[in-house]
């Protein structure tokens, strides 16, 4: 069951404000002009209620970055964009620097970078609030459809959670937006749980 | 340790063998593996790296990204991947081929992974592969592409789009006019007594004159959105968007009259002895089933009959009785 109370999920939000910021200045080093994320929203959901409308996802392609992380809890993390947004950051982001703009193997890998620097700065803020560590897979990259996203969310019924975190990316100006989702057992959730009750402990 | 060495390989010969940098750093960022291969692309032998900073083996500075990437990854333990196409040459690592003179610095694609020594030391793996040579493919496969698409969509006596684009093109355009309920003008362009120009002159002095006439043509279009294409032999279609039928009218004219201007001697056309054009042109906003090029096809034979050397101008939309006029 869903045992997160509205407290713990603006704390989670804060959270990955703070893993927000900093992916933002990471990004904003590569592209030397301003990047600024925000993680609008969070939620947690069994994953069987999961569909098209959590994750705004319509009938394009999808671009996700995968990393599997373990510690304390375990959970792989997928970021979606859709695939033209995608490839609009990878774009925005490659700028002037490389007139690659093209070149399908070098999005992807852009693409991963990404997703990497995303996903590590929400995963280093965990670890600096919560006092843990935690182990990662390198990151991988998919092209899929929304009916493949959402068939790989719900398979695996060893991780009936999702924490959902609605990003918004803004790179010069130019704003777009995606999901980061956790999918996570029910030990994994009961665990990131308890280290977020003993961070409101701390801080109340 | 006892693992390793019952095997029948010695690990160090196969990570000097390896075709990619292999680099391992410690915490304090002091190099603890230096392979081969990045000694050969650095030209730094592993001797004058070993147990250095790795920021200060190289005589270049390295990349700031590289190096915040590796300061996170010896502080939160989290693999790092730095693409080739948003760092390009994070360390300064040389192709080999490169000369004295002009060294040609490496694209690289990195991972750093956090690993720990057998001493339970914090440490980084830093992979380095070359991706010079995916680069340089991609770029000629993108660049035969682009050749091989052109070509596909292009005439190859005239240089003017060819039929095959053409459908393709007119199919989107009455769609979209269709859509947005804008008007689209067509015009059918034949040479006149082609045939026995050829018969007279000979098919190159023929073909000559279809390039000058695709030219004339080509010559008097000036906006992104208009097109002409060779629809067959001596026949040219062009497309134009948001034209009023008047300006169309005059559009359809000034075609004839730049045609007419190349002043082309054809003694076997009489009475101008010259090369000519018959233009048909329709104009509308398509609707339902209404056929722009069947009613410009009708126009260009009605200009035919009426002489030659002239246009007739149809709106889509017109009576029965407005045609046989």
């Amino acid at each position: 069951m869903n045992n997160l109370s509205a407290l713990h999920l603006d704390a989670l939000g804060e959270v990955f404000s703070i893993g927000a910021g900093r992916a933002a200045l990471s990004l904003s080093e590569i592209v030397g002009d301003e990047v600024s994320i925000s993680v609008p929203s969070v939620q947690v959901i069994n994953s069987k209620d999961i569909n098209s409308a959590t994750l705004s996802l319509n009938d394009g392609r999808f671009g996700a970055v995968t990393q599997h992380f373990s510690g304390p809890f375990n959970a792989e993390a997928v970021l979606l964009f859709t695939e033209d947004q995608a490839l609009k950051i990878v774009r925005d982001m490659m700028g002037s620097q490389m007139s690659l703009e093209e070149l399908a193997e070098f999005e992807h890998e852009a693409m991963c970078e990404l997703g990497n620097i995303i996903l590590n700065a929400c995963l280093s803020a965990m670890a600096d609030i919560f006092s843990f560590t935690l182990e990662s897979s390198l990151p991988s990259y998919t092209v899929a459809s929304a009916d493949e996203i959402l068939y790989r969310l719900k398979k695996n019924s060893n991780q009936p959670y999702v924490m959902v975190l609605h990003i918004d990316l803004a790179i010069e100006n130019r704003h777009t937006t995606g999901n980061l989702v956790f999918l996570l057992s029910s030990a994994s959730l009961t665990e990131l749980v308890t280290h977020v009750d003993q961070f409101l402990g701390k801080i109340s | 340790m006892s693992e390793i060495t019952a095997k029948p390989f010695d690990m160090n010969d196969i990570f000097n063998t390896l075709n990619l940098g292999v680099c391992v750093v410690n915490a304090n960022g002091k190099v603890l593996l230096w392979n081969d291969w990045i000694a050969k692309h650095s030209h730094i032998k592993e001797a004058d790296a070993l147990n250095r900073p790795l920021d200060q083996v190289f005589p270049e500075p390295v990349s700031p990204a590289f190096l915040s990437a590796l300061k996170n990854t010896l502080t939160y333990r989290l693999p790092v991947v730095l693409s080739t196409a948003l760092h390009r040459t994070p360390l300064p690592l040389y192709n080999v081929f490169g000369t004295d003179q002009q060294p040609d610095r490496m694209y690289q694609s990195i991972t750093i992974t956090p690993i720990q020594s057998q001493l339970d030391e914090s440490c980084c793996l830093i992979q380095v592969t070359d991706s010079s040579t995916s680069i340089k493919r991609e770029k000629m496969l993108r660049s035969h592409s682009e050749i091989l698409k052109k070509e596909a969509t292009t005439d190859g006596l005239t240089d003017i789009c060819n039929r095959r684009f053409f459908d393709a093109h007119y199919e989107m355009t009455v769609a979209d006019a269709k859509r947005q309920k804008h008007p689209l003008s067509i015009f059918m362009v034949d040479i006149d007594f082609f045939k026995s120009y050829n018969d007279y002159y000979g098919h190159i002095a023929g073909d000559d004159v279809i390039k000058q006439v695709a030219a004339a043509l080509k010559s008097q279009l000036s906006r992104a959105t208009d097109i002409v294409a060779r629809y067959g032999g001596e026949e040219f279609v062009l497309v134009m968007p948001h034209l009023p039928q008047e300006i169309a009218c005059q559009f359809a004219e000034k075609l004839r009259s730049a045609v007419f201007n190349l002043a082309i001697p054809h003694i076997k056309s009489q009475p101008l002895k010259q090369v000519t054009i018959s233009v048909g042109a329709c104009t509308g906003i398509p609707e339902n089933d209404d056929n722009l090029l069947n009613k410009a096809d009708t126009a260009l034979y009605q200009a035919k009959l009426k002489g030659r050397n002239q246009c007739i101008s149809l709106p889509l939309c017109e009576t029965e009785e407005y045609l046989e006029q």
